[in-house]
């Protein structure tokens, strides 16, 4: 079902389902990024939704960004191309977009409006993950410059990146000691490493990124020194909403194709769903989408608004993420076999989902998060 | 500096920060990030707060360090953004 606030860009990826679902499980396989995939992604202009029409952008709200999301989710079953697409808008098109200098914007917004600059941000390290006030790479400024030395982790898209924003220390440790960066590919002293092999999203490329006296101009700084904490907060609310509306098209879908084997595969005479045991089941997937789906929107708009939505964006993270997790294993059990079969591609969509409560901020620290906003 | 005492921004942060203790300190001037007094889930919390009670859009907020060194630049924002003012 399409979203009730924006149906008109719900079904932008959805004439492109071919070309976006071509050869699945081999692309899951050998994990790589499917470069082919992406151009449908291009034409459909995904990558332009929340962005201002002078970049090259559609000028959609968030909410109507977000229902595009949930549409290519319930399309496309590659869910690691659906986390790099949704990557793509957040990472530097977003912050960019709401911090970046006239100059920074009119020279790399367009290359990310139009796709053809794929974009990642820098965050984690590998000494400091949830820690991340603690973060260790730092940028030094000597006059017109800053420099910067550290290394990277995780990074989602780094192995195909040409547009890199980086989250380092230019103070001390505390909530303004973060400044945030953007950097290209190709800048001396930048190495992005061999892409990690993974349990799941295995098309969502992932590296480390290396900073050795990496040197940028001062205008390449988004907002103001110390800022990056402040920009991190903006840009997370709208990673949790991107990247978990993904979740929730893929949910629909899966919980589509659970009710048509459940009401076609016979067992002991009649349809399995007969028995409770797999009708509770399917009750609870739907439950589990339908909450996904109301926190999911609720707190959009509530963002969209320019609301406080610490607290439920949060919740909704956690939420969303368990709903992909639990719906991805009933979906397995009542599928049998068959779903435990790489071929049907039911046993990715649990490997995909795993992932959820871990990026964007553990659910543990969400729920630290929501106990602290709560006084406690 | 003399400090405002019906201050209701005062008020927040000495409830919410500086666990209601009658901080003697907390000017107008004091450096309330410096001090680590207002960490960054404070921050966070001082934005929604500031939102709320003085009905600014969270987008409309600055989110830059200077806006937050102290009580006379949080009420300066707040005087300059804040529909019915402080
Ligand atoms: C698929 C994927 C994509 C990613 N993409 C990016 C990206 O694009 N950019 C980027 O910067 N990072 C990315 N990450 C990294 C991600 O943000 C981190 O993995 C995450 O922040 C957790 O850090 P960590 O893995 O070091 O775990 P740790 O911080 O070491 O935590 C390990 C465990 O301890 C728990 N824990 C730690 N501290 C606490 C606490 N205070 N209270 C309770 N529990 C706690 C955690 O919840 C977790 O369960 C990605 C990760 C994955 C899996």
């Amino acid at each position: 079902m399409a979203a009730e606030k924006a149906p008109d860009t719900y079904g932008i990826t959805a004439p492109y389902a071919d070309e976006l679902n071509d050869d699945i499980t081999h692309w899951d396989r050998v994990g790589e990024f499917p470069h082919d995939k992406w151009k449908p992604l291009q034409r459909s202009g995904l990558f332009t939704l929340p962005f201002a029409p002078e970049y090259g952008g559609a000028g959609r709200t968030l909410t109507e960004t977000m229902a595009a999301l949930e549409g290519l989710g319930h399309t496309s079953r590659d869910a690691g191309l659906n986390f790099s697409a949704s990557t793509q808008i957040v990472s530097v098109g977003i912050p960019l977009q709401a911090f970046g200098s006239e100059d920074l914007r009119g020279r790399y917004l367009p290359q990310v409006t139009s796709g053809e600059a794929i974009t990642a941000h820098a965050i984690t390290e590998p000494s400091h993950g949830s820690d991340v006030m603690n973060i260790r790479t730092t940028a030094v400024r000597e006059g017109d410059e800053y420099v910067l030395n550290g290394g990277k982790m995780f990074i989602t898209n780094a192995p195909v990146a040409g547009l890199f924003l980086l989250y380092v220390r230019t103070g001390k440790p505390g909530a303004f000691g973060l400044s945030t960066f953007l950097a290209e590919r190709d800048t001396p002293g930048l190495t992005v490493g061999e892409p990690l092999e993974t349990m799941g999203l295995r098309t969502s490329p992932i590296s480390e990124v290396t900073l050795e006296d990496v040197r940028l101009p001062v205008g390449n700084r988004l907002g103001s020194e110390g800022a990056g904490f402040l920009i991190m907060d903006y840009v997370m609310k709208r990673e949790v909403l991107f990247s978990f509306a993904v979740n929730l098209g893929e949910m629909a879908h899966r919980l589509k194709r659970v009710v048509e084997h459940a009401t076609t595969r016979q067992q002991f005479g009649s349809a399995i769903g007969k028995n409770q045991a797999v009708a509770h089941k399917i009750a609870d997937m739907r439950i589990a989408v339908e909450t996904a789906r109301k926190w999911l929107y609720d707190t959009g708009l509530k963002v969209e608004q320019g609301k406080d939505a610490s607290l439920d964006v949060a919740a909704t993270k956690i939420v969303v993420s368990e709903a992909n997790q639990l719906t991805a294993r009933h979906a397995i059990q009542i599928f049998g076999a068959r779903g435990y079969l790489t071929g049907t591609g039911i046993e990715r969509e649990l490997r995909n989902a795993t992932a959820g409560s871990i990026y964007s901020g553990t659910n543990e620290i969400q729920r630290n998060c929501i106990a602290a906003l709560m006084g406690l | 500096m003399s400090t405002v005492t019906n201050d209701p921004i005062r008020a927040y942060i000495v409830s919410e920060f500086l666990a209601g203790e009658d901080a003697e300190d907390l000017t107008d001037d004091f450096d309330l990030i410096e001090s680590t007094v207002v960490n960054s889930l404070g921050l966070v919390r001082l934005i929604s707060w500031i939102s709320e009670t003085y009905g600014i859009p969270v987008d409309d907020i600055p989110l830059e360090p200077a806006a937050y060194r102290t009580l006379a630049d949080i009420r300066g924002f707040v005087g300059r953004a804040a529909p019915a003012g402080v």
